[in-house]
This record gives C-alpha cells, sequence and structure tokens, in this order.
C-alpha cells in the first residue's frame, strides 16, 4: 500500500475501515498490472457507486471501486476510482479474464463505460431494457414491459466457436 | 333456457369428465425461489401431492394442466413465463404461488413484476412467504371444486360455434 501511495500518487481513503485508496484513472492499468506482480492474483469484485444527492460530497459524481485479493499473504485492498458522468474507465479484461462481465455488469446498472472492453452488452438486464437502474435518478417506481424473448444465439455460437466446433449457419 | 339445462347423458358425461380432469391434475412447476423449494416438499413423500392424483410433475407445457408458478418473475423471465402459459394444452389452469408472484412481493423495484395476473390469468392465488405445503394443497382442493362446477359440454358447444363461426366467415 505505501509503494502504491509512492508510485502513483494514491491517496488512503479516510471513510475506510479497510485497505482503500483513491487512485486516478490514467494510472489505474499501471497500478493493477503492478499489484498483479505483487501477489494480488484475485479480482473479487467491480462495484459502482453514485454519489448523486450525497451530503458533504465534494468528488465527482461516480465511483468504481476493484476489490483485490491475495491468496498467498490473505491480504485485500481496494482501489477507488471517481469519475465524472461521460467520462471513461479503461477495461481491465487484458490483466483479470473475469474483469469482462463485472465491467458489463457495473455498465449495465450504472451507465459508465469501460474503454476497450469488446463486449460491453447488458448482463442482469434484459436487451430491451432502456436506461441504468442504480443510478440515483433512475426513478424508482418507473417499470419498463418488455415482450421479445432474449436471443443468446450469437454468444453461444462464439462460445462454441472458441472450444474448436464449426458452427454450420442454416 | 332450454340449452342450459343438459339431459341426462350430457349431465352425466359433465359429471364424469369434471371428476376425470379434477383428479388427475399435472402440474407444471414454474419455480424461481423459495416457494419452488415448499412446491418439492408438497411434491415428496412426506407430503405427497399424488394423493390429490398430481404424482406427475411434467417438465414440458404441452403435457401440464396447471401451471404453478412459484417464485419471483421478473420483467426479464416475463415473456418466456408467457410462452409456456401459451404452450400449454387447453383445459389449462393457473396456480400463483407465494407473496412474490400474486403482487410482486416486497420487491418493489425495476426488476420485477407486480404479479403475473399482469401478464395470465390466474385461478387460485396462495398467500405466503414462501407458502406452506397446506396451503398449496388448500389450494388444490379448490381448484378441484372449481373445475368440478365446470361444464364440459358448454365449453364444447362453444367451441364448436366458434369454428362455424370461422367456417362460415372464411367460406
Amino acid at each position: 500500500m505505501e509503494s502504491l501511495i509512492q508510485k502513483f500518487n494514491a491517496v488512503p481513503d479516510k471513510l475506510a475501515v479497510d485497505k482503500c485508496v483513491i487512485i486516478a484513472a490514467e494510472k489505474l492499468i499501471e497500478a493493477v498490472k503492478f499489484l498483479k506482480e505483487n501477489s494480488f492474483d484475485v479480482l473479487i469484485d467491480i462495484v459502482g457507486i453514485d454519489y448523486l444527492g450525497m451530503e458533504n460530497h465534494n468528488a465527482p459524481r461516480f465511483a468504481v471501486i476493484y476489490c483485490l485479493k491475495s491468496t498467498k499473504n490473505m491480504e485485500r485492498l481496494r482501489l477507488k476510482v471517481q469519475i465524472d458522468e461521460g467520462e471513461t474507465i479503461s477495461t481491465l479484461s487484458e490483466i483479470y479474464p473475469i474483469a469482462d462481465w463485472q465491467e458489463r455488469e457495473v455498465w449495465d446498472l450504472f451507465g459508465i463505460v469501460f474503454e476497450n472492453h469488446r463486449n460491453l452488452k447488458r448482463l442482469l438486464n434484459h436487451v430491451e431494457f432502456e436506461g441504468h437502474p442504480l443510478r440515483k435518478d433512475y426513478p424508482a417506481k418507473k417499470r419498463q414491459w418488455l415482450t421479445e424473448n432474449d436471443k443468446m444465439q450469437d454468444q453461444l455460437e462464439a462460445r462454441l466457436e472458441t472450444l474448436g466446433y464449426k458452427v454450420v449457419s442454416h | 333456457m332450454q340449452n342450459e339445462m343438459p339431459g341426462f347423458f350430457a349431465g352425466k358425461l359433465n359429471e364424469l369428465v369434471s371428476w376425470g380432469r379434477s383428479h388427475s391434475l399435472w402440474p407444471f412447476p414454474y419455480g424461481t425461489a423459495c416457494c419452488a423449494i415448499e412446491f418439492m416438499s408438497t411434491e415428496s413423500a412426506r407430503y405427497d401431492l399424488s394423493r390429490m392424483g398430481s404424482e406427475y410433475v411434467r417438465f414440458t407445457p404441452r403435457q401440464a394442466d396447471v401451471l404453478a408458478v412459484s417464485g419471483t418473475i421478473t420483467f426479464k423471465q416475463a415473456p418466456i413465463l408467457k410462452r409456456i402459459y401459451e404452450q400449454m394444452a387447453e383445459p389449462k389452469w393457473v396456480i400463483s404461488m407465494g407473496a412474490c408472484a400474486c403482487s410482486g412481493g416486497f420487491y418493489d423495484c425495476y426488476c420485477t413484476v407486480p404479479g403475473i395476473d399482469c401478464i395470465i390469468p390466474v385461478d387460485i392465488y396462495i398467500g405466503g412467504c414462501p407458502s406452506r405445503p397446506e396451503a398449496f394443497f388448500d389450494a388444490m382442493i379448490e381448484l378441484q371444486e372449481k373445475i368440478k362446477n365446470e361444464s364440459y359440454m358448454q365449453e364444447r358447444k362453444k367451441k364448436l360455434k366458434e369454428q362455424w363461426e370461422n367456417l362460415k366467415w372464411k367460406a
């Protein structure tokens, strides 16, 4: 944690009870690569936070938190990246493959765009769904009626092809 | 009306068909949450739903009579549920099991359907979170009563009339 603070100008998060540092969005990839080399081998979760309407909050609207764990030293560390609306973060799916789905989830619920993500589609919500439901300005009572069945054919075919099957189209 | 009073043969046939239907209700378990666990308990040896003639749980909608919706239905799932209901052959009945299926329960949010009666017609509602097997039995007995009061000949007459109208319209 000390080396992170020195190398990447990270700031310890005063609100956190555990190890958590606030880091600039540009330095995220370097920091995560550095951490992966230093035994943080598991990316547990990516979490989005919307601070809209929060009192005494003088930072950008959104925050993305990366929860990392080291299975060797049994350590945990959180990286917090603060971004405003319209800004983007670069994807971590090159470093941790699991980040692919976790970033899709954060994009689905908060609308935070991850750059260079190879398949930024909705993960939890339906394809016809409009808006990002965990944003604070999404109306809580709003219901959306969906009519089409969700077709997973293209994803299934892509998956089969990666497993070495040949998909014959009709 | 003269037509509403069936003769001896038709009356006995009515009774026979409704009796047969009401004692061989094959459920289709549409289980999505904890109510489905209670449904499994209802089916298994301790409570034994086969006493009602419902021992066959059919996992294809084409062979099922009762759609037992047990659990939370999300908007993403709603088209699938509707499709399954449409795939079931007539006659068909629907049991809505538990608070979530009846009204959305405590999931008052963007993703949960506020009651499956927004999508498909429901015959029997069961309360509870989750509802107990006894409640499911109560609903089945009530459904049997309902089926016994239905008239097979009246249904058939209605259907034949519809077919005749269709034929006339086509010709």
